[in-house]
């Protein structure tokens, strides 16, 4: 074909009636061989104007115009085809308008030449100008764009990803290659590393829901040359995150910890998540389904929490009450039973039930076996630092190893005391980021209305005024609540599965762009982002801390140990002068419940004398004597009402 | 406008042959296309006298690796008119449009519409006249690459070497053959081609020529997919009739439809055409 040649422009505008050029949208042809692709950015200019735009879709054709003539050239056979001159050929490229300068008056875009945009054009392409080279700048980078040959850094702006303007970032792709998790650590090293001081502290609290994932933030990564010049392109240093803080709820046995970070090396930097009967009782809707509590039995359960719970209660019999576990609770309800029976008062006590009465013991009671290892009976809690968080700190909380429900009263709990603490600005950071994978399962499209769906539906439409900022991710965008991911001010798209994009929530994007979203390499991403007018693609860099995959082959997880070496490995691992002989002599004559206690109340208060103080902790020991079986067994008592005894 | 007839000579057989070439065969590494085109339209008049505006064009193309560039262009835009018959103030007029003026002569009589044929003859001319400026200096400056023109090779004034001269002729308004020798020519099985012959006409150079059957015409017309080939007048052309044949062979891929010369017309030919239409742009 005869080629068009003219220094640094590659294309140029054309406008046909069906074609037309408009104020938002053009086409313009270049040659066959060009650095050009989908994502893309352009610009256009005359003499009075210069238009940005992103490339959409492309097209390539012949002056073919009918098949037939191939066969007829090639007589029928598809062998004999070996054309002498090539056909000509056309690109034809599709480009939506990033913007127009000047603003006004909004006109279609000139019949002009198109060049490629430089790392300047980029910036005012996608209007970053406005708060990267503003005098307090905002910008957080986000990726590096790359095309023609040109690598140029896009950054978000900090006032629409933490608030106030807008907030919140949600992120989509297939699992294992939409590289999710790691798009938002980097995202996270960004942050920390680029939120002006000017604007307040920032935390970033991180439900690891799965696996090991985010298990070890704290250690860095090994990166290649590539990553490197991202991140020199980026302007962001590949650190590990400092400080993270790990909590994670214990295993059934109430020693070993639930987590995949139970490396000896690691598993002292993790804190013990207890909950006792007050930390549950104000997230009972989590845990007891509204089918079955109705509102006789809400108002048992305000009675407790408001009368009872926490407070010296004395009951028509003569004794004397403080209810502070599930322990205590079951000693208050015995009391109750046995009180209306000895009475023969009939069946209500203080205006409620007895069935109402049995039927809400038997739910709350049943909440710790069923959050065995988060929730003690014996009132005793570790909790996250609420009012003491740390600028640019992490915490991770590890549920990955928990069911449902223990993964939602988790999540509603510590989401609501950010909230709670955020609102008295009381927390210790003025902004806190809270990262919640697999975002359909807490918040879905469809089911039904869950306390933890409401929850997040709250953050995601008044959070950006209190600074409790959600950062999402989910395979299937579609199978999210609409309103969780339509308050999300900032959209990632990782590599998307083609099912998910024929959804009508990408119909926006024209099929060249699904295309490219449905073949994304790792590392790629998609951003959406209130001041870009179209979505941009970007490169990030790998993370700076060890994948979840990376951590468990460097620092495999430790096998669950019996008690006795569980509570040893814990202390030792708070003081590694502790002789292990000496812990199994301490515990050696106390009830596993007391030395949990004394377990969790020396790690959450760290003393400088560990053992001292967990000796200390420990109850008085009770001497016990072993009876030894003497002569035969005895024989069970033949039962009357059994014919084949 | 051609002469109906023209006269012949035997080169490779007294009478003339069908001969066949085989199959489609190798083309040159490097080879270049030669058109034009021409246009015009009546302006308007001054009184009778109308006043036509032309424009010629030719360009060469050349082939490397499938890939076609433009290696050479010329165009002319001009008035054709009838001189003598304006007023000093209409020339004075015509000569402020600012494109040069030629003249188209005169009748005995004025007849607007014999005016407008003789302004077209000129117009015809001036395309010729280009095609053979780029025809001379295609030979003067790339005498190793081959170059195939569209229609008659002109006569070249300078006197370089043409031994890569190809002229492909695809309308046969001028017959050069007459009788059997007609007869063989005009009834080509396809993949034939005739024996070589010697035209001569007074306005073009003396060439070597035969009939090539590019595509079978049976259940089509007689002339459907025959072309005359015009190679100059040396031996050599005749030694390399059919290997030239079978390299015009394999030209009618890709084929130039939908164009409804697709059976005479090659591709790059048209795509010479193509590029002097666009250059041309829709003033037309």
């Amino acid at each position: 074909m005869i080629k068009f040649e003219d220094g640094r422009t590659i294309g140029r505008v054309i406008a046909t009636e069906a074609l037309p050029a408009s104020p938002h949208e053009f086409h313009f042809w270049t040659a066959v061989e060009t650095s050009l692709g989908i994502g893309a950015i352009v610009r256009v200019d005359d003499e009075t104007r210069t238009v940005f735009a992103v490339v959409i879709d492309g097209r390539a054709y012949s002056d073919l115009s009918s098949p037939l003539h191939e066969v007829v050239a090639a007589e029928g056979d598809p062998k004999s085809v070996t054309a002498p001159t090539r056909r000509a050929e056309i690109r034809l490229w599709t480009a939506a308008v990033l913007r127009h300068e000047p603003e006004e008056p909004m006109q279609p875009v000139p019949l002009a030449g198109v060049r490629v945009a430089s790392a300047s054009d980029v910036e005012r392409a996608l209007r970053m100008d406005s708060y990267v080279r503003s005098e307090s700048p905002t910008a957080i980078p986000i990726g590096v764009y790359r095309a023609a040959g040109l690598k140029a850094p896009v950054s978000v702006d900090a006032d629409f990803v933490l608030g106030p303007e807008s907030a919140h970032l949600n992120i989509s792709g297939v699992s294992g290659l939409a590289t999710k998790t790691s798009a938002v650590e980097f995202a996270l090293t960004s942050i920390f590393q680029h939120f002006p001081a000017a604007k307040g502290s920032v935390a970033a609290l991180c439900f690891n829901v799965k696996g090991p994932d985010l298990c070890f933030l704290d250690r860095p990564a090994e990166l290649n040359d590539d990553d490197r010049d991202l991140y020199d392109v980026l302007g962001v240093q590949p650190v590990a995150f400092d400080p993270v803080h790990y909590f994670a709820p214990f295993k059934a046995d109430g020693v070993n910890l639930n987590t995949l970070r139970s490396h000896p090396d690691l598993v002292g930097a993790v804190t013990p998540l207890v909950w006792g009967l007050r930390e549950v009782l104000d997230y009972h809707e989590v845990l007891l389904s509204r089918d079955d509590i109705d509102a006789k039995s809400d108002a048992f359960l305000d009675f407790l929490a408001d009368r009872v719970v926490d407070k010296e209660f004395r009951d028509e019999w003569g004794h004397t009450h403080r209810v502070s576990s599930f322990a205590d609770l079951e000693r208050l309800f015995r009391a109750v039973f046995d009180g209306l029976e000895q009475a023969g008062r009939g069946d209500i006590w203080r205006t409620h039930h007895i069935a109402t009465i049995r039927k809400v013991r038997n739910r709350l009671l049943n909440i710790s076996t069923r959050c065995k290892g988060l929730v003690t009976d014996d009132g005793s809690a570790s909790d996250l630092p609420f009012g003491a968080f740390e600028d640019r700190g992490v915490y991770v909380l590890d549920v990955s190893g928990m069911d449902q429900l223990g993964q939602d009263l988790v999540f509603t709990r510590v989401v609501s005391k950010l909230r709670e603490h955020l609102e008295r600005r009381e927390l210790g950071v003025d902004h806190v980021i809270v990262f919640v994978d697999e975002l359909n399962k807490y918040a879905p499209s469809d089911g039904p209305e869950t306390y933890v769906r409401k929850m997040l539906l709250d953050i995601s439409e008044r959070g950006r005024y209190l600074g409790l900022v959600l950062f999402g991710a989910q395979q299937f965008r579609s199978q999210v609540h609409r309103r969780v991911v339509g308050n999300a001010g900032t959209a990632v798209y990782g590599r998307m599965d083609m099912d998910e994009l024929a959804t009508p929530g990408y119909q926006v994007f024209s099929p060249a762009t699904k295309i490219k979203l449905a073949t994304l390499p790792k590392g790629e991403l998609m951003v959406r982002h209130p001041h870009f007018t179209h979505p941009v693609f970007v490169r990030f860099p790998r993370p700076p801390v060890l994948s979840g995959p990376d951590g468990v082959k460097r620092f495999p997880p430790q096998t669950d140990v019996p008690f006795e070496d569980a509570v040893v490995r814990q202390l030792v691992a708070l003081d590694r002068e502790i002789s292990p002989a000496t812990v199994v002599d301490i515990i050696a004559d106390h009830h596993e419940v007391d030395v949990r206690r004394a377990l969790l109340a020396t790690r959450r208060t760290r003393p400088d004398d560990v053992l001292s103080y967990f000796r200390a902790t420990l109850p008085r020991a009770v001497p016990h004597e072993t009876v030894t079986r003497r002569g035969e067994p005895l024989s069970p008592l033949r039962s009357s009402d059994d014919p084949y005894a | 406008m051609s002469e109906p007839f023209g006269s012949a000579d035997p080169v490779e057989s007294r009478l003339v042959e069908a001969i066949p070439v085989g199959d489609p065969g190798a083309v040159p590494a490097s080879v270049a296309f030669l058109d034009g085109i021409q246009r015009y339209a009546v302006e308007g008049r001054l009184g009778l006298q109308p006043i036509i505006r032309g424009h010629a064009a030719a360009a060469t193309v050349l082939r490397v690796d499938g890939e076609l560039d433009v290696l050479d262009h010329a165009s002319d835009e001009f008035l054709v008119t009838a001189v003598q018959r304006l007023s000093d103030s209409q020339r004075a007029a015509l000569e402020e449009v600012g494109l040069p003026m030629l003249d188209a002569g005169v009748a005995d009589r004025e007849h607007p519409m014999l005016d407008v044929r003789r302004a077209a003859l000129l117009v015809e001319r001036r395309r010729a006249r280009l095609e053979a400026a780029l025809v001379g200096r295609h030979v003067r400056q790339r005498d190793d690459t081959w170059l195939v023109v569209d229609g008659s090779l002109p006569r070249l004034e300078n006197t370089g070497p043409r031994g890569r001269l190809v002229g492909l002729i695809k309308s046969h308004e001028t017959q050069f053959l007459d009788g059997s020798d007609l007869r063989v020519a005009l009834t080509l099985p396809e993949a034939h081609r005739t024996s070589v012959f010697r035209r001569s006409t007074p306005t073009h150079e003396d060439v070597y020529s035969w009939y090539l059957r590019l595509w079978p015409w049976e259940e089509q017309d007689l002339l459907h997919g025959l072309v005359r080939v015009e190679r100059p007048a040396v031996d050599e052309s005749v030694a390399t009739a059919t290997q030239v044949s079978r390299w015009l062979l394999a030209e009618r891929t890709p084929l130039s439809a939908p164009d409804s010369r697709w059976d005479r017309l090659v591709y790059p030919i048209q795509q010479v055409e193509a590029f002097l239409r666009a250059q041309l742009g829709s003033w037309w």
